[in-house]
Formats: C-alpha cells, sequence, structure tokens
C-alpha cells in the first residue's frame, strides 16, 4: 500500500493515548493524556477535484476526563483518555465512550446551526428583563447561525472499578456494553449508570496469589452474547454471556505454548498481550505482544495461525528495554476493512502492516521531516547487524522515545490514522 | 558468574521500579507491577542458583549442599523471605524491602572481611518480608471487607533485633536500637509466625503464609532452601540484619503520608505509622542511575538508625 495525503494535526497539544474512526470513517477521534477528546471530520469530497480524497479537519474539541483525587486512598485519578469507542449513528447526533482509569462517560456531539431569537424573558444577551417592560408578546425563531459543534456529557457510569480500566467495548446490540479492568469487566446498559453487572472477576482471594491480570477485552462484532478478554501470561479466554452471569469460566482458552528456546527474565513481560481486537468477520482474533502480532482463528486454542514479528531485533535488547521502561508499552494492533491487512507500531515512529495474504510486510516511518503532504512513505528496513546499507537504520540508533502504540484504520477505506507522540498522522492510499 | 551479575543487576532495577511506581501519578499500576515482581523473581530464581559465590545449590533444588558449602552459601536463607512469594498488587511496596537485601550481595564482598560471622535469624530475614505483606492484607481486608488472609503474628517479628530490646512491634525501631550488623550473640532465631519456614514440605502452613504467585515451583524451592539449622555465615547474617534494617526503613521510606490507606487496594499504603526519620529521605531513585548511587538513600537510612 503507498501513503500519500498526509496530514499532521495537533503537534502542540498533549500525548495522544488513544485514536478511533467512527463507524463510517467520516469521523475520527482522539483521546489525550490530557482529559481532551479532539474529533476529526472528513471533509467532503469536492465536485471541483475528485480525485483528491477528503481530508480530516478538527470537528469539534472538548475536555472529557478531569484530574480527580481519591481522598479515601490518597490516589490521583489521572485524567489520561485510555480508550474511545463510537456509537453507531442513529440520529443525527454522534454518540461516543471515553474513559480513563476510573470513569466511563458517553458523550453526544451534536452540530447546531440555528438558534433562536426574541424570547420575551430576556434579551438577546441573556439578561433577564424587567417584565413590567414587556409590553408585547412575540414568538422565538429560529435564525441560522455559525454552524456549532458541541458535545455533552449524557452519562457519567462511574464508581464500579477498583483497578484501572484498559478497555471498553461496545456491544453489538447497542444497548449495552462492557468495561474492563486489571482483575474485573462489568457490563453495562447505556441509560442505567448506578448499575452494572460484574461478568468477570479473576480477582484471587488472597491478593497474593495473583498471576495474571487482565490486559484488554472486547465483544464480538456479531454475536452480542460473546466476548474476549486477553491475560497478561499470553492467554485469550473467549467467554459466552449465556453460560452463566458470572463468566470466570471460559468457553474457549487460547494459549501458544512458549518456545523454550526463548526464555529469559523477561519471557513474561513480553508474552503479555497488550491489544485484542476480533476481525471484522468475528471469525478471527489478532493479540499484540511486544514483539510479535498473532492471528487465531476461533476455531483452534491451541496455536495462532499466523504470527508476525514486528521487531524481532528487540529480543536481544530486552534488558535495557526493561530499564527504561520500554518493555511495558502496550501496543495496539488494528485490521483493515476487509481484514487482509493487520498494521500495528513500533519505535522510532515506525510501524508495520502485514498483508495476511501475500505475506508482505512493510515498515514505514510517520515524522514530519520524511514526509511531505502527497510524499508517499518510503519503506524503511532496520539493519540488525552487520553491514548498514544505505537507507538502512541501525537497531542501536533507534529512537524509543518516539513509539507509535496507536493506530487506527478506517473501517472501508485505506486511510490510517498514526498518533506518534502528541502528533496524529494521517495517511491515505495514493490515487491514480 | 555473568548470569549472576546480571540477575542482581535485574533485581535492583526492578526494586527501583517497584519504589518509583509508589510516586507515579495515578496510583500503582497492578500490571507493571505484576510483571516486574515476576522478572524479580525469575532474577532471583538465577541469582540463588547459580553457583557462583556460592548460591545454595546449581540448578536450585533437591541435593543438601555438603556442610561446608553452607558455609559460603549466599543467603539462600534470606531468599525464602524475601523473594519467594512475590506479592503482587497491594503487597507491591513490599517487595523492596526483602528484594532490597539483593543489591547488598554484591557491596557484601567488599566489607566481607571486616564482618564477623554471624549466626543471626534467618527467620528474621523471612520475618521481615512477610509482615509487611500481611499488614497489606489487613489493610486491604479492613477496608475491602473481608478479602485477603487474616493478619498473623508477623509484625512482631518485623525486627529482630528491636525485638531483642523491645522495640514496639510496629513502630519505628528504638533510637538505641542499634539496629546495625553486628556480631551475633547465639540467639536462636525467635518463634515466629507459624506459617513460616518450620514448615518445610509442609505447604508452609495456612494457604495465605505461601504468599506465592501460585506457581508450583515455589513449594519446592522453598523447601530446598530452607535450612533452619544452618549456622550462618556471614555474608548471610549481615544480609539478614540488613533485611531488617532495610524492612523498617524502606516502608518508610516508601510511605508518603501518615496514617489512612487501610481500603487501599492497590497497597500504596500501610497500617505502621509515619517514621520520622524516613520522611526525611531523599526522593525516589531512579533507574536509570548506577545501582549503588541508588542504595545511598538506603544506606543513609541504616546510619540514621
Amino acid at each position: 500500500m503507498k501513503c500519500s495525503d498526509k496530514t499532521v494535526l495537533g503537534s502542540k497539544s498533549d500525548i495522544i493515548s488513544t485514536v478511533e474512526f467512527n463507524h463510517t470513517g467520516e469521523l475520527l477521534a482522539t483521546g489525550d493524556k490530557g482529559g481532551r477528546v479532539v474529533i476529526f471530520q472528513r471533509e467532503q469530497e469536492s465536485k471541483n477535484q475528485l480525485h483528491r480524497r477528503g481530508e480530516y479537519n478538527v470537528y469539534s474539541t472538548f475536555q472529557s476526563h478531569e484530574p480527580e483525587f481519591d481522598y479515601l486512598k490518597s490516589l490521583e485519578i489521572e485524567e489520561k483518555i485510555n480508550k474511545i469507542r463510537w456509537l453507531p449513528q442513529q440520529n443525527a447526533a454522534y454518540f461516543l465512550l471515553s474513559t480513563n482509569d476510573k470513569t466511563v462517560k458517553l458523550w453526544k456531539v451534536s452540530e447546531r446551526d440555528k438558534r433562536p431569537e426574541g424570547y420575551n424573558l430576556k434579551d438577546e444577551d441573556g439578561r433577564i428583563r424587567d417584565p413590567a417592560t414587556i409590553t408585547t408578546l412575540r414568538v422565538p425563531v429560529l435564525r441560522p447561525m455559525d454552524l456549532m459543534v458541541e458535545a455533552t456529557p449524557r452519562r457519567v457510569f462511574a464508581n464500579a472499578h477498583t483497578y484501572h480500566i484498559n478497555s471498553i467495548s461496545v456491544n453489538s446490540d447497542y444497548e449495552t456494553y462492557m468495561s474492563a479492568d486489571d482483575l474485573r469487566i462489568n457490563l453495562w446498559n447505556f441509560e442505567i449508570t448506578n448499575q452494572s453487572f460484574n461478568i468477570v472477576d479473576i480477582k484471587p482471594a488472597n491478593m497474593e496469589e495473583l498471576t495474571e491480570v487482565i490486559t484488554a477485552a472486547e465483544f464480538h462484532p456479531l454475536h452480542c452474547n460473546t466476548f474476549v478478554y486477553s491475560s497478561s501470561k499470553g492467554t485469550i479466554r473467549l467467554c459466552d454471556m449465556r453460560a452463566s452471569a458470572l463468566c470466570d469460566r471460559h468457553t474457549k482458552f487460547f494459549e501458544e505454548p512458549e518456545d523454550p528456546s526463548n526464555r529469559s527474565f523477561f519471557s513474561e513481560i513480553i508474552s503479555s498481550i497488550s491489544d485484542v481486537k476480533f476481525s471484522h468477520s468475528g471469525r478471527y482474533i489478532m493479540t499484540r505482544d511486544y514483539l510479535t502480532v498473532k492471528v487465531w482463528d476461533l476455531n483452534m486454542e491451541n496455536r495462532p495461525i499466523e504470527t508476525y514479528q514486528v521487531h524481532d531485533y528487540l529480543r536481544s535488547k530486552l534488558c535495557s528495554l526493561y530499564e527504561n521502561d520500554c518493555i511495558f508499552d502496550k501496543f495496539e494492533c488494528v485490521w483493515n476493512g476487509s481484514d487482509s491487512v493487520i498494521m500495528t507500531g513500533s519505535y522510532n515512529n515506525f510501524f508495520r502492516m502485514f498483508d495476511r495474504n501475500t505475506k508482505r510486510d512493510v515498515t514505514l516511518e510517520a515524522s514530519r521531516e520524511n514526509s511531505k503532504p502527497r510524499a508517499i512513505l518510503k519503506p524503511r528496513k532496520v539493519c540488525v547487524g552487520g553491514k548498514r546499507r544505505k537507507d538502512e537504520i541501525s537497531v542501536d540508533s533507534l529512537d524509543f522515545s518516539k513509539k507509535i502504540l496507536h493506530t487506527a484504520w478506517h473501517p472501508s477505506e485505506n486511510i490510517i490514522a498514526v498518533a506518534a507522540t502528541n502528533n496524529l498522522y494521517i495517511f491515505q492510499d495514493k490515487v491514480n | 558468574m555473568e548470569f549472576k551479575l546480571e540477575a542482581h543487576r535485574i533485581v535492583s532495577i526492578s526494586l527501583g521500579k517497584i519504589y518509583n511506581s509508589r510516586v507515579q501519578r495515578g496510583g500503582i499500576k497492578l500490571h507493571k507491577n505484576l510483571l516486574v515482581s515476576l522478572v524479580l523473581r525469575s532474577a532471583r530464581q538465577v541469582y540463588l542458583s547459580d553457583p557462583c559465590l556460592g548460591g545454595p545449590g546449581a540448578g536450585g533444588p533437591p541435593q543438601p549442599p555438603p556442610a561446608q558449602q553452607q558455609q559460603h552459601q549466599l543467603p539462600g536463607e534470606p531468599a525464602p523471605g524475601w523473594g519467594d512469594p512475590l506479592p503482587r498488587d497491594s503487597s507491591m511496596e513490599q517487595d523492596p524491602e526483602p528484594a532490597g537485601a539483593a543489591p547488598e550481595p554484591t557491596a557484601l564482598p567488599l566489607g566481607l572481611g571486616k564482618l564477623p560471622l554471624e549466626g543471626s535469624p534467618l527467620v528474621t530475614a523471612e520475618a521481615v518480608p512477610e509482615a509487611p505483606r500481611r499488614r497489606v492484607e489487613a489493610a486491604e481486608r479492613g477496608g475491602g471487607g473481608g478479602e485477603g488472609a487474616p493478619v498473623e503474628g508477623p509484625p512482631r517479628a518485623r525486627h529482630f533485633c528491636c525485638r531483642r530490646l523491645g522495640c514496639s512491634p510496629h513502630g519505628a525501631p528504638r533510637a538505641d536500637c542499634g539496629c546495625r550488623p553486628r556480631p551475633d550473640d547465639g540467639l536462636p532465631p525467635p518463634p515466629v509466625c507459624p506459617r513460616k519456614r518450620s514448615a518445610s514440605g509442609a505447604g508452609g502452613g495456612p494457604a495465605g503464609c505461601l504468599a506465592s504467585g501460585g506457581s508450583p515451583v515455589k513449594k519446592p524451592r522453598r523447601d530446598s532452601e530452607e535450612q533452619p539449622g544452618d549456622q550462618e555465615e556471614m555474608e548471610t547474617g549481615n544480609v539478614a540484619n540488613l533485611i531488617t534494617i532495610f524492612g523498617s526503613s524502606f516502608s518508610g521510606l516508601l510511605r508518603k503520608s501518615p496514617g489512612g490507606g487501610r481500603e487501599d487496594e492497590d497497597g500504596e499504603e500501610e497500617e505502621e505509622p509515619q517514621r520520622g526519620p524516613e520522611a526525611a529521605e531523599p526522593g525516589p531513585m531512579y533507574c536509570d542511575k548506577p545501582v549503588l548511587r541508588n542504595l545511598n538513600p538506603w544506606s543513609t537510612a541504616i546510619v540514621a538508625f
């Protein structure tokens, strides 16, 4: 896939912590460390420039979460947005869920392009008029105004999680969703904020016996009773909510036996799954651990059907990566619309795409220096040892502070959004 | 040998991370601390199984090493205590206490010649790490309404030397406690929490005692490392005492605010009362600084005692 039409947005803002297209791809939402959500909207393609795809421009910005303080535990609750998930559009307004470590919020994003004028009891500034001065009555009329996009919090789902929320996922019934923290998963109804059902609880009676935590969870895209959750031990459990109220016992258990030759101090860390995603078809799941991306067939539990090495050259550097905390980075992974290509991020602002059919892969870089608008991204290569060719970069020259953890793929087109620290890059497929 | 040094280094780094996690915004991250504790355990396993420098036996378990070798064993004895059941989550910050001893062995060779043989409490070493874990469990239980194992006796075992001098079991060692490495006067290990080491092979007493990660490896290793009757040799005794000191001072170092925190399921708070001297300790260590420099705040704490 060739990429061009690069857009870089928001370079002065906070570190982006989540990126998500909505179901049509018309909107792209980003959340950042400062608790803000920025929504971009794709321009309508103009008739004048048939071959130029719509670009994404800022549509709405709002403060979703604020820092909070839990006085009981003397804990500060970060306002960083961990995840955003869109609801499918059902009317003119857009709805999305955004969550920080503790609280999920449902936001309504709507447009206002008219406003009422001609109130009786207040004048145009909003000041209340003295009723004694009113001699006639009039009917307020709606007059056009500049388009205003407003975001209002419609629901706040709070106080249900003791541990840090890492995932939210909207059910295909569009009436419920789940939120997952390190040890528990709760099921919510959108209309009810003061209750949630706990559907998974892996907290041991004795916390000292804790061996694994939940790292990600997602509902099946089509079957409203099915969801999966991944663990820090590199396993994935598929659960059926029809089986019992508390889904502690899985229906399927996906685990690949460990390769003993790769054992090291850090084997456990690098096998921890950082993201799990169903394919659009619902037939496969994709998991990301520190060094690989794996595709699993739901019908085969004992091993993945495909394994892709993202940056295996880091395997010999695990100790350094442990020291500088990079080994704890949680990379996400995404499917393209047709489930034929998967994408995930790496370091040095590199991101990788794997074509499942041709088995070809490519490494691309998201950086201002290397790409100008409408330039074609050049594939990059990391040199592992020996002689370094001209365009290659050696492992030791990689910048580990530039990491691409969050990416998103348009649901139907070849448009990708890549978050590189505090910059958002949008790449579109080259149109000939 | 290389592995041992590497393991040692990793242990130090891990401790630093656990320590720093206390001061991170947003509270302790359970997942990360769990992973760090796993690394800590792996590193410790390697460290102890490496026969160079007299680990408890190459490859670990079953064979009882010859008595001679035992003389030169590095603290496998402290090991069951501080590393063995690496607590996660709520007791996370407790790890550095026992594991805090781990960097010491590196320092020890330097001071080996100066320190007399000490037959001091293996038990103490174990007791120390168990104790804070128990305390945190109690903290959690208090808040969580019955979750977690019941609090047991361990706090009283916390300061062995302090106990001897009558320090309060929970509180800070007395000013004249003199918790320093010193020649052991041959006192037998005090009876401590029943769940401790005497339960060789018995599964370690009540379930809560094991405080393990649930790994089946734990029991055998624990058994093999338990040598209740062993004579200490100098490193062991020294480290055991240091662990004791570390145990007390470290928790004070870690503690950010006095009182409260009983219901903290993330385990950021402890039940212990605030201690003055430690509160004045320098700020958090940084993992990327050399290990020795990292130790300085701790050494200062020891001196302060």
